[in-house]
């Protein structure tokens, strides 16, 4: 028995919110819980491989000091473990100029409008961080 | 015969243990344990509310000096 699927849209480039909602996303989709991340803006540069570091506020500084999972490895091991899916919108790909292959590796669906992720979503619960 | 396995996680924050919990599951059989330590107290309180959710056992939680011992029982 699944529960309620959960639709995350993401755009902040904040470190906090990014771990926030890789946070969400894994645990949810480990859970038996269907999820489906839509990520736009700057959230985006958070998931280009050549990302050097994490941009955020105070909660980001301990977060590094202490050793905190990495955001973008909490979305792939949800990925792996759950039935998570995360989608670049094509939106962003499109202003951007950039090609999959400039995202990390093993999270990424292909790019995906933003009508098709809020038609998805009408199936479930919806929150933008 | 069943086995038990040990995951140390100490020293990992929410949600890795949990994660790391989750991954050794899928890797022994049904009726196998697996023993997570781990030195974060959230996560000594969430793999069991994990555990209750997703409906494997809980076979025990004890404290120890500077860490917490889950044993948990896969049973599906």
């Amino acid at each position: 028995m699944s529960a309620e699927p959960l639709f995350i849209i993401l755009t902040s480039g904040e470190h906090e919110k990014i771990q926030m909602a890789g946070m969400i996303a894994s645990v949810a989709a480990v859970s038996e819980r269907p999820v489906e991340v839509f990520v736009s803006m700057n959230a985006m540069f958070a998931f280009r491989k050549d990302r050097s570091d994490y941009q955020g506020g105070e909660f980001s500084k301990l977060m590094k000091e202490k050793n905190a999972p990495d955001a973008i490895e909490l979305f792939q091991q949800g990925r792996m473990l759950g039935d998570l899916k995360v989608y670049p919108c094509s939106m962003a790909m499109d202003i951007s100029g950039w090609e999959e292959s400039e995202l990390v590796e093993d999270l990424f669906e292909p790019p995906a409008g933003l009508t098709k992720f809020l038609s998805d979503a009408e199936n479930g619960h919806l929150v933008t961080i | 015969m069943s086995e038990t396995t040990t995951v140390d996680a100490r020293g990992a924050y929410c949600p890795g243990p949990l994660m790391e919990l989750i991954a050794t599951l899928k890797l022994v059989e049904v009726g196998d344990e697996i023993e997570v330590l781990s030195s974060d107290k959230g996560s000594a309180n969430d793999i069991p509310e994990w555990v209750a959710k997703v409906k494997h056992e809980l076979v025990g939680i004890n404290e120890k000096d500077d860490h917490w011992s889950i044993v948990v029982k896969k049973l599906k």
